[in-house]
C-alpha cells in the first residue's frame, strides 16, 4: 500500500529534483554573499571602521540560521521498493 | 598450476565489498550539507573579526621615538626603521629634500608588501603589483591599494630626528 510521501513521488518524479536544485542555488547565493561580506569585513577591519565588521558578521550569521533552516526542505531520497 | 583468484584478495576485502564508485559518489543531499557547513564556517570567521577587534584593539603610537641624525640620510634617500609596539610595524623615512621629511608604514595597504621611496620618480612604489604612493602624503596615486599609507610625524630637534604619533 502506498502512502502520501510515496504516491507524490511517483505523481511528480521532477519535484524532488527541481526542490533540491532551487535548495543548492539558493544556498550558493548565501555563500557568495557570505563570501563576500567576509572580504568587505577584512579590509574595513583594518581601516578600524567597526561598525561594517559587526553589521556583516551580523548578516552572515543570518546567512548562515537560513542556511540551516533550509537543509529542512531537503527531500528524503527516494527508496526503492523492496522486493517481497 | 593456476591460482585461486579469492586467494589474492585479502580476507576482510572479501567480507567488507565496498565499491570504489560508491564510497567516493557525494549526493546532491550532501552537497547541500556541504554547502550549509561552509555557510557557518563563514559566519564564524566574520564573527571572529569582530571578537578580534574587541578582545585584542590595536593601539596607536605612544611617545617620541628618535631615529637616526639628519646627516645621516642624504637628500631623495630613505631610511628604514622598526618601532616595537603591540606589534612591530617597519616604516620608512624619507627625506624629500628642502627640509621636507616624512615618515610612513612601510606597509602596502593592498597586500602589505613592503614599499620603497623611488626620488627619480617623486612617488612611493610598491614593486608586488606598480601601486604608486603621493610622498607628501601617502595618498594612493595609481594601482590597486585601496588607502592611503598611515603616516607619522617627523620632528627634528639638534639635527636629530624623532617620530610621532600624527596628532599625538
Amino acid at each position: 500500500m502506498s502512502d502520501f510521501r510515496e504516491s507524490q513521488n511517483e505523481a511528480h518524479p521532477n519535484k524532488t529534483n527541481t526542490l533540491i536544485t532551487g535548495i543548492i542555488m539558493l544556498l550558493i547565493l548565501f555563500v557568495l554573499i557570505q563570501i563576500w561580506f567576509l572580504f568587505g569585513a577584512l579590509n574595513n577591519a583594518l581601516q578600524e571602521n567597526l561598525n561594517f565588521a559587526i553589521t556583516t558578521a551580523i548578516g552572515s550569521i543570518v546567512f548562515a540560521l537560513a542556511s540551516f533552516w533550509l537543509l529542512r526542505y531537503l527531500p528524503e531520497p527516494i527508496k526503492r521498493k523492496k522486493k517481497k | 598450476m593456476s591460482k585461486d583468484p579469492n586467494s589474492e584478495i585479502p580476507k576482510w576485502k572479501q567480507d567488507f565489498p565496498i565499491e570504489q564508485k560508491e564510497a567516493t559518489h557525494v549526493s546532491r543531499r550532501e552537497f547541500a550539507k556541504f554547502l550549509t557547513l561552509f555557510s557557518g564556517a563563514l559566519a564564524i570567521g566574520n564573527t571572529a573579526i569582530v571578537v578580534k577587534s574587541f578582545a585584542f584593539p590595536e593601539k596607536p603610537l605612544e611617545g617620541i621615538h628618535p631615529i637616526c641624525m639628519e646627516s645621516e640620510v642624504a637628500e631623495g634617500e630613505s631610511f628604514q626603521f622598526e618601532i616595537q609596539g603591540s606589534k612591530t610595524i617597519p616604516y620608512l623615512l624619507i627625506n624629500l629634500g628642502n627640509g621636507e621629511w616624512r615618515a610612513f608604514e612601510q606597509k602596502c595597504t593592498h597586500l602589505s608588501c613592503a614599499v620603497k621611496y623611488r626620488h627619480d620618480l617623486g612617488q612611493i612604489e610598491c614593486p608586488c603589483h606598480k601601486g604608486y604612493f603621493n610622498p607628501r602624503t601617502g595618498d594612493v596615486i595609481q594601482g590597486p591599494p585601496p588607502r592611503p599609507l598611515p603616516q607619522l610625524e617627523v620632528v627634528i630637534q639638534e639635527g636629530q630626528i624623532f617620530v610621532k604619533a600624527q596628532n599625538a
